[in-house]
């Protein structure tokens, strides 16, 4: 039985080890992705305003919205995705931004200024975008990839991975089809998704957040990633191509935004006007490896990054893009359809 | 006394350690890998063990996960074994209704357990933080223990406990002597269980955290979008080192102090 | 009699506050309506249990039952032997066996599921080592399947089952089985006829503990099986986050925690009468 004693001895010292401490500097809590930031930028951000800043985790958009619906508060900065700020304005839980406060605003690109899912930008700024494409590799794929059918492909059988999600990959197969990626109309889903069973015999796994694993390892030969993880890809493994297909595609971004119920609303501001610095973001994306949506930060950024095409894309395949938007009652359908797809079953 | 284990039963033990081992060699391994993100072997390094000591979001991560574990297993075991012990001698009416209660926190799927744990908080205003993880890790272990020490008293005979009173003994000696000693090892098995299910937890905690009081796995899961960090891998590693070397310790410890008594019932 | 109920009174108390309190706003959403932003909206309705007989979803409980007992029969096999020979073994070797056996468990749950990823993959450590050693040519496909999901259930969960076990073994009376056996009963028979039952509360608790724990996990189907099937409770959960339908997810979680509550009473019960059996054979 003395077992019974070790293991309450390991238990109190693993509960002694651990103390902590507090500090009555200002603080900003910051709600994120892990790993979002450069941790050397938010340091240099702590030193320069004298406040601590503080950084919890999320793991997705649904997740964040859930807890502050749910009440969860106490964030001064958070950072969904497009179609969730759409969605959390609509609920109203964000506070409108005072640009007085983020005159560096004017950095950012035109691209992506005044988005469909929040237009003037009364309550969000673009962080960090992408455009959804297909990332295959060389070795195994000869023939020219450069439209959604390609995936159809039945020489790829068992090859295929796709996102897992159902907005980007019921979107998929209504771009293919000519639509809108936010289609309404139940007669293009339903056709969408029926392509999209033609499909499934091909598809080896529904992955987004390995994907990056999967095709590094060259698990599957062909793929719907995001243009950054793509970049990702191809600097492990350089037989990866990367291309946004001719049907056109959907563009993505997280972004800044301050909840409605912000403690400390105006650092919050301060902190995003200070990552819009040139020299800042430079810093902070090179470490990241998205793209960078500051127009004046190219000269500080290395020439590996500015070279890199599926970080930098062109006006072109930009012209492509689409942003997702809400689909209001529809998503029960999109649900249903994807819960379908997943299963297996009808 | 002891029944000799037959040779094919120490094979597939042996099998079986290998089966759960496996997967952590291989943890251990890449936390030396330099790829970041664990896709290739390439190369040799320590530089994920120097720059975890350098993140203090996994350190106040791990911090808080350690504090919550520990407080919730002592009192979950605490209240777990105490209802265990109250449900031999009750009602069967009361039997039967705390029985299928005490179920329910194993049952229920954990996002509801944490949505409606949420919203109870908030309706409340109790600011979240270490404590509701605390609270919210207390009410799912209470059941494992409950039900792994329930366990140990259904084959446990009455016969001791009243030969005990009848020889003058009073109630608490009783317990102290005769009934803690048999259900020990339940008690230690179901702490367990709640040890290892509040180190794992991920989706309750997630709700029930505000912020500064993100847990390990809370962590973990918000890493999973960009790859988890190698220096998870590291953390792991340490974890597993210092468990095992503080066991051994404790074991060495215990061993010197045999002789003088036979069996060391109670570790305090 | 009053005593023991008076003990009971804390954890009612906590579990009330904790747990029925906010089940029963659970159970209350469930017959709620919701509105296009996915607020609940005050209308009692029965709809989203209506929805739960669609074929879809009767299907995918099924599909999730199937897998969770096929998961609780393995662990049993596997574990049964283990405990057994960890509860025969010295005092000394008792501590070992168990604490052993639980610290890989106290690793963060998505980094050992992660290294069986490392270990299964096409290019991964198996299929490099079966290469090698010349036993296959191409490498085979072992992840994303329902093996590499059904072991991924079984790794996750043997510890519940090993556990109680073990607590029962431990207890055993063992003059029973030296009395078997000095009657000339083989030790097949004695484990037959006096450890199996003697140990029936110890695989009980183990078997509950990893059915339900398998019925409530999604995220070993996602990273092993890639996520190309569905378990109910990826449905319970995406109700609640993607498809913004808080009442259906209330209402599958009720429909779910009061079949689970039905299955362990079952099981409960052809345990405790098999029992009764075989006391009366004696």
């Amino acid at each position: 039985m003395k077992w019974a004693g070790l293991l309450l001895a390991v238990m109190m010292v693993v509960g002694l080890l651990s103390g902590c401490g507090g500090s009555s500097k200002e603080t900003l809590n910051i709600y994120s992705w892990a790993d979002n930031f450069d941790m050397d930028v938010i340091k240099d951000f702590e030193k320069q305003y004298n406040v601590k800043v503080k950084y919890d985790v999320f793991a997705n958009n649904e997740d964040l919205l859930a807890k502050i619906k749910a009440g969860g508060n106490g964030y001064d900065l958070i950072q969904p995705s497009d179609y969730m700020v759409e969605m959390m304005i609509k609920q109203d839980l964000l506070a409108p931004l005072d640009m007085n406060n983020i005159p560096n605003f004017e950095n950012i690109a035109d691209v992506y200024k005044n988005p469909t899912f929040d237009p003037g930008n009364k309550y969000s700024i673009v962080y960090m975008s992408g455009v959804t494409g297909i990332a295959y590799n060389k070795k195994y794929v000869k023939d020219e990839i450069d439209s959604w059918e390609d995936l159809w492909n039945p020489a790829y059988k068992g090859k295929v991975i796709l996102l897992d999600d159902n907005r980007e990959v019921i979107g998929m197969a209504l771009k293919k089809a000519g639509h809108s990626n936010s289609s309404k109309d139940e007669g293009e889903i339903t056709a969408a998704v029926n392509d999209l069973k033609t499909l499934l015999p091909s598809v080896l796994a529904f992955d987004t957040d390995n994907i990056k694993q999967k095709m590094i390892q060259e698990e599957g030969w062909i793929a719907t990633v995001w243009s950054g993880d793509a970049s990702f890809i191809a600097k492990d493994n350089p037989d990866i191509g990367f291309v946004i297909p001719k049907e056109g595609s959907t563009i993505f971004a997280d972004n800044y935004a301050i909840p409605k119920n912000a403690n400390h609303k105006e650092l919050a501001e301060k902190f995003i006007n200070f990552m819009l610095e040139p020299e800042v973001s430079a810093k902070n994306y090179e470490s990241i490896g998205y793209s960078d949506p500051n127009t004046k930060s190219a000269p500080f950024h290395s020439a590996e990054y500015n070279a890199d095409k599926m970080i930098n894309l062109t006006d072109e395949e930009m012209s492509r893009t689409e942003w997702l938007s809400d689909i209001g009652s529809q998503v029960s359908l999109y649900d249903r359809f994807w819960t379908e797809l997943k299963s297996g079953r009808e | 006394m002891k029944s000799k284990n037959h040779p094919l039963l120490g094979i597939h033990s042996l099998l079986m350690m290998i089966f759960i081992y496996i997967p952590i060699i291989i943890i251990i391994v890449y936390s030396f890998n330099s790829s970041r993100l664990a896709a290739d072997w390439s190369g040799f390094t320590f530089d994920w063990y120097l720059s975890l000591f350098e993140n203090s979001y996994v350190m106040e991560a791990l911090t808080n996960t350690l504090i919550v574990a520990v407080v919730s297993t002592v009192v979950s075991t605490l209240l777990g074994t105490m209802s265990a012990l109250a449900m031999r001698k009750t009602t069967k009416k009361i039997k039967a209704g705390m029985g299928g209660l005490l179920y329910l926190p194993i049952i229920i799927p954990d996002i509801i357990m944490g949505l409606s744990l949420l919203m109870l908080f908030s309706q409340f205003h109790i600011p979240l933080g270490r404590l509701t993880i605390i609270i919210a890790h207390i009410t799912f272990s209470i059941s494992y223990v409950h039900v792994v020490v329930s366990t140990r008293l259904t084959g446990m005979k009455d016969g001791l406990e009243e030969a005990a009173q009848d020889l003058g003994a009073g109630a608490w000696q009783t317990f102290r002597f005769v009934t803690m000693p048999q259900i020990l090892p339940g008690i230690i098995s179901g702490a367990i269980i709640a040890f290892t299910m509040s180190l794992d937890d991920f989706m309750v905690s997630f709700f029930v955290s505000g912020p500064n009081s993100t847990t390990l796995p809370i962590y973990i899961y918000g890493q999973v979008k960009r790859g988890i960090s190698p220096e998870i891998n590291a953390l792991c590693t340490i974890l597993i080192i210092v468990s095992v070397t503080l066991i051994l310790l404790a074991q060495f410890i215990l061993n010197k102090g045999k002789g003088q008594k036979k069996q060391s019932v109670l570790p305090f | 009699m009053r005593k023991s109920n008076l003990s009971l009174l804390p954890v009612f108390l906590w579990l009330f506050l904790f747990l029925l309190l906010p089940m029963l706003m659970v159970v209350g959403i469930s017959f709620m309506d919701r509105d296009e932003l996915g607020n609940v909206v005050y209308h009692f309705n029965l709809d989203s249990y209506a929805t739960f007989f669609d074929p879809l979803y009767l299907g995918i409980y099924w599909d999730t039952i199937v897998l969770s007992v096929l998961t609780t029969a393995i662990c049993l096999l596997l574990s049964y032997p283990l405990a057994y020979y960890i509860a025969n073994a010295s005092p000394r070797m008792q501590t070992w066996g168990l604490v052993m056996i639980t610290i890989p468990f106290w690793i963060n749950f998505l980094i050992r599921t992660y290294a069986w990823v490392l270990l299964l993959r096409t290019q991964g450590v198996v299929n490099s080592l079966l290469i090698n050693w010349g036993l296959i040519q191409e490498p085979l496909q072992m992840l994303y399947t329902k093996g590499a999901v059904l072991l991924g259930m079984v790794y996750t969960f043997v510890p519940f089952m090993v556990l109680p076990i073990y607590v029962a073994l431990e207890q055993m009376d063992k003059k029973l089985l030296e009395a078997a056996s000095d009657l000339g009963a083989t030790p097949w028979r004695s484990f037959w006829h006096i450890t199996l039952p003697q140990t029936k509360s110890g695989i009980m608790t183990g078997a509950v503990l990893v059915y339900v724990s398998t019925t409530g996990m999604f995220v070993v189907t996602d990273i092993l099986g890639g996520a190309k099937s569905a378990m109910i409770s990826n449905i319970i959960q995406s109700q609640f986050l993607g498809a913004r339908n808080w009442p259906f997810g209330s209402a599958l979680s009720v429909i779910f925690v009061i079949t689970s509550l039905i299955m362990i009473a079952l099981f409960n019960r052809a345990m405790t009468s098999r029992h009764l059996k075989v006391k009366e054979g004696r």
